[in-house]
């Protein structure tokens, strides 16, 4: 059953009855697509979001036993997924770089590119990019965020090989990172985040984040974001093609 | 310095990253969260300061358990729900009474102009004055950004009482934003 965005928000408003609302409980059990737009469309979660998020103003103090020496044969729990491998990395990273210097949260470009910058080549030489592996991703990908990743555009980028799309997550908004090789098998990665309808536009905006070109911008509730594997990739080739692919 | 070369010499250390580094890592991470939902379950910062504390000592106990890295938020906070429910609450209730919850509202920091601040105040008191239940539920899924599906799992109920949940908390919650959206008409009328 298809439940259109006005009959979503009516019922986080508590206006539909009680036979419709079960029945959009009962169909969330099934559809995580459902779920995202729900969460998406809720207008109390950001209130009370923006409330809390402040609380506690400080760091809170916890003390722990010194640390014990580091075992050398642990990882018995199994071949570790590289993603998830790197993303606690990544948080390590982060705490290690962030955590003491800089109190204010991360915005999902960034965050994005401090993940970024820990994929070498070797990150992506060994990923299984058959149809079959490539299909199930985009399927996932494309119904997490609830639009279509043109993947026909994002295959046909010249000098790119297509390896992975994956869906991450920021601060609850599926962001989903699809990640190339270039000519020379390093690694180049194309982010697409769903920010929710209302989410202001963005012109195309140059930087330099975590050591690595990056270009980002906004259109129709996504933000989008090209990332290169250093601080002087070249990205106007790829972006004029994607901007124009994803114009809304 | 260069930057890129720390980092990728960090990510070749990947194999040598331990559990108990993985968790240590992690209570640094989401300490905030962790009190946040210390506060959340017993609305009193002092308690939430043990919950916290207690939380970090058992995690790190059973960093053997650790099989996969990229779930240990959600990991420490299910640990300090079960010390809030298992050995804290019944002290913490009995020694306050069957939990009024007293919102702090110094934990508001003082900025912007009082009116946001005295909107704060209200969503605040509001959220600690919701039945547990409830209140835990909306700092999940509200404040932390879980899914309605990880929440389920984390409170170990089905996807829709979390659902009902948060409508009935949005119900409670609807007053605050109403006054408040009341509130900012009368503002830019003037």
């Amino acid at each position: 059953m298809k439940f259109s965005d006005e009959t979503l928000i009516a019922y986080l408003e508590g206006t539909v009855d009680d036979d419709q609302a079960t029945a959009i409980e009962h169909a969330v059990e099934d559809d995580p697509e459902l779920e995202a737009r729900l969460m998406a469309l809720d207008p109390f979660a950001p209130m009370v979001q923006a409330v809390f998020e402040k609380v506690p103003a400080e760091a809170p103090k916890v003390e722990l036993p010194e640390p014990q020496p580091v075992e050398s044969s642990q990882s018995s729990g199994g071949p570790w997924r590289l993603m998830a491998v790197a993303a606690s990395v990544a948080v390590v990273a982060v705490s290690a770089t962030f955590w003491t210097t800089r109190p204010e949260p991360l915005g999902w470009a960034q965050q994005a590119a401090i993940y970024q910058s820990l994929y070498v080549p070797d990150t992506i030489a060994s990923l299984d990019n058959s149809e079959q592996a490539l299909k199930m991703q985009f399927d996932l990908a494309e119904a997490e965020l609830g639009r279509s990743l043109n993947r026909e555009t994002l295959e046909a980028l010249p000098g790119m090989e297509l390896k992975r799309a994956q869906v991450l997550s920021f601060n609850g908004k599926p962001l989903v990172q699809v990640v190339f090789a270039d000519e020379q098998g390093q690694p180049f990665a194309f982010c697409i985040i769903r920010q929710g309808e209302g989410a202001p536009s963005k012109d195309v905006n140059l930087a330099e984040l975590s050591g690595l070109a990056t270009a980002t911008w906004s259109e129709g509730g996504y933000g989008y974001m090209l990332i290169g594997s250093n601080p002087q990739t070249p990205l106007e080739g790829q972006l004029d093609i994607l901007t124009a692919s994803f114009a809304s | 310095m260069n930057v890129k070369h720390t980092q990728v010499t960090i990510y070749s250390m990947v194999g040598a990253i331990s559990s108990e580094q993985a968790v240590r890592g992690a209570i640094q991470t989401h300490s905030k969260r962790v009190w946040r939902f210390g506060l959340a379950l017993s609305g009193a910062s002092d308690v939430a300061d043990d919950l916290l504390q207690s939380t970090c000592l058992r995690a790190l106990e059973r960093h053997h358990q650790v099989t996969s890295h990229d779930r240990l938020d959600s990991w420490l906070m299910t640990i300090c729900r079960s010390i809030w429910l298992n050995e804290v609450r019944a002290r913490s209730v009995r020694k306050a009474q069957a939990l009024s919850v007293t919102p702090e509202a110094e934990l508001i920091s003082p900025e912007a102009d009082s009116e946001t601040n005295i909107f704060a105040a209200e969503v605040f008191t509001q959220v600690m004055h919701l039945p547990e239940a409830q209140r835990e539920t909306v700092m999940l899924v509200f404040v932390e950004g879980y899914s309605y599906r990880e929440a389920a799992a984390m409170l170990d109920v089905p996807i829709g009482t979390i659902m009902s949940r948060l409508s009935n908390a949005r119900q409670k919650l609807k007053t605050v934003m109403q006054l408040s959206a009341a509130d900012a008409v009368r503002r830019s009328g003037k």
